[in-house]
């Protein structure tokens, strides 16, 4: 049962890989098809673009050149920079009240029954609809911009947190007993080292819905950063530049994510060593 | 409700949806004229909104779309899902050469710089200080620079503070020193900044806020009622233009805007007698001295490249249902 759930959140990217990697033969085809792939959707975003299927919608290669331009006039570095900043303080705060409230609804009744369903309709709930209440209440500086991070990343991790500590295997826990362990030694020698790997992937999950709320933030509430780069772009239409912007932000996103998912595999997951 | 009960009940509501659908999609099959707004309907666009109605019971159907902002209506009929857009999309016609062409100038760009008299008192005390302007590659940006030019100085950098109204609330709390605002944000400063606050004289800069644009293919076919929007336009405009009292009177004619608060209802008239006064509204719908004034402007302003000198009317405007309408009216 714990294996299954275990899966079911974090693993669904692990799942699909592992899929690819059993019908593989070896690592190099994986990276072949993998390239393959990227060159494919490349291809068809440049015939697209030549079409064209909208006058708004530049080929691959004129945004590979717009993506010269920002990167030599230093705007997209700069915007980087503005975009970094919310990203970072609002994914720091979230793991760190997240990661405590989620093994803390997973050890104690009282918590869970206040916690989950909160961030249970948190998770569920349209966030993006929320944010211009957030702007009511803390105007349209840096920390609204944080809390719309927190916000999206938040759930997630608590979630995954309670999750894991639910999940923890019931024979390790009652071989701690058995061997007198204290509630304290429980908790920090079985449950907690049981549960990092799901804490972990509920880390990468809030990181990569952090990104999410950031972007939104940007572009809802006041543009800075990458935000201000689409809408800048969009409104003298530059659209090169402006789907340069974006795509570059997705990339780093999912580099960010990816990198994250390997060291959670290095760290936690040794038995997927050989499929990564 | 029990289990069959429910099923009728989704059964129902599946039927009522169809016809909803139904219903729409014959809606849809009417002549009509898609409009794409670039902001919400308010006080602000009572004068389009009349003429709309005018135009309606001379059976030009106008449907309106609002949209957050004039990118996104400007993509509406670039995409075909609007037919006429508002707005200034001169970018998007020359960098992208969208087949669109604007056809009638509704406004002036209009719009105020302020000080907050402690720090400072003209423009040379501006000298590499902080300005708030809308955003970037705004008009108001573009007024900033132009003014910074014309006097001979130079802003430390912008703050980006979207809309005139919030600009307009941060100077009085204080949290900006000087901003640009526009005739509303005049008045609310006026009212209520107690003799804080100056205004600076900003004589000279033309350039459209907004404008009426379509596909040229809709332009093309859809001459007759084109001819008669611009017409009921024109004539509206330059009813108000007379007398900016008459906004009030046909706003209850037509039933407009019905929700508006009474607060807000209450402004529409000193806001309709501060843009008459003004000049916000072009009596003549524009023509070839307002695109050369708007080439110059927003070539400054990033929108446009090249020499403002060298970019050629036609491919922006056309001309034709805005001299029919003069013709018909008389100018």
């Amino acid at each position: 049962m714990s294996v299954q759930t275990n899966s079911q959140i974090a693993g669904g990217v692990d799942a699909a890989r592992e899929g690819a990697a059993t019908t593989a033969t070896s690592g190099e085809s994986i990276l072949l098809w993998r390239l393959a792939s990227i060159v494919l959707f490349c291809l068809a975003w440049e015939i697209a673009g030549r079409i064209p299927i909208n006058v708004a919608f530049p080929p691959f290669s004129e945004v590979v050149m717009a993506f010269g331009r920002i990167v030599a006039d230093g705007t997209l570095p700069a915007a980087f920079l503005d975009t970094l900043q919310p990203l970072v303080i609002g994914v720091f705060l979230a793991t760190a009240v997240g990661i405590v409230m989620g093994v803390g609804m997973g050890l104690r009744e009282e918590l869970e029954w206040a916690g989950v369903p909160v961030f249970v309709v948190m998770q569920a709930a349209p966030m993006a609809a929320l944010i211009p209440l957030i702007t009511f209440i803390y105007g349209i500086g840096l920390t609204a911009k944080v809390l719309s991070v927190i916000i999206l990343a938040l759930p997630v991790i608590a979630l995954n947190g309670y999750k894991a500590v639910r999940n923890v295997s019931p024979s390790l826990r009652a071989m701690c007993r058995s061997f007198l362990g204290s509630r304290r030694q429980e908790i920090f020698k079985v449950i907690l080292p049981d549960a990092s790997p799901m804490i972990f992937a509920g880390l990468r999950l809030g990181i990569s819905a952090g990104f999410v709320g950031v972007i939104l933030a940007e572009l809802l509430i006041t543009p800075t950063g990458i935000g201000d780069l689409i809408t800048y772009h969009r409104s003298i239409a530059n659209y090169s530049e402006m789907y340069a912007a974006i795509a570059t932000i997705i990339l780093f996103a999912a580099i960010t994510v990816g990198l994250l998912e390997r060291i959670e595999i290095a760290l936690f997951r040794p038995e997927k060593k050989e499929h990564a | 409700m029990s289990k069959t009960g429910l099923v009728r009940f989704g059964a129902r509501l599946a039927a009522a949806a169809a016809v909803v659908l139904a219903v729409s999609g014959v809606a849809e099959a009417a002549t009509k004229v898609r409009v794409a707004f670039g902001d919400i309907a308010s006080t602000e666009s009572l004068n389009l909104l009349i003429a709309f109605e005018r135009a309606k019971e001379r059976g030009v159907e106008v449907e309106g779309t609002f949209f957050k902002s004039e990118d996104l209506a400007a993509q509406a009929v670039v995409g075909g899902q609007a037919d006429i857009g508002i707005g200034t999309p001169y970018a998007l016609l020359q960098k992208v050469k969208a087949p669109i062409r604007l056809f009638y100038q509704i406004s002036n760009l209009r719009f105020y710089p302020v000080v907050n008299t402690e720090f400072y008192k003209d423009w040379k005390d501006l000298d590499g200080q902080e300005f708030a302007v809308h955003s970037r590659g705004s008009g108001t940006e573009a007024i900033m620079n132009l003014m910074a030019q014309r006097n001979g100085i130079k802003f430390s950098n912008f703050s980006y503070v979207p809309g005139s109204e919030v600009r307009a609330g941060a100077l009085l709390q204080g949290n900006v020193k000087a901003t640009i605002v526009d005739s509303a944000g005049k008045r609310l400063i006026e009212e209520k900044g107690g003799g804080k606050f100056t205004f600076l004289d900003m004589a000279g800069v033309n350039a459209t806020d907004e404008a009426l644009y379509a596909n040229t293919n809709f332009l093309e076919k859809n001459a007759e009622a084109v001819n008669i929007l611009v017409e009921e336009l024109l004539k509206t405009t330059r009813e108000i233009n007379k007398d900016p009292k008459v906004v009030v009177k046909l706003r209850e004619q037509y039933k407009l805007l019905p929700d508006l608060p009474k607060d807000l209802e209450s402004e529409v008239e000193p806001y309709f007698t501060d843009a008459v006064s003004a000049d916000l509204y072009p009596n003549d719908g524009g023509g070839a001295e307002a695109v050369k004034a708007d080439f110059e402007f927003y070539t400054l302003a990033g929108q446009l490249q090249g020499d403002a000198g060298s970019l050629k009317a036609e491919d922006f405007w056309v001309f034709e249902p805005l001299e029919k309408a003069r013709k018909a009216l008389g100018s």
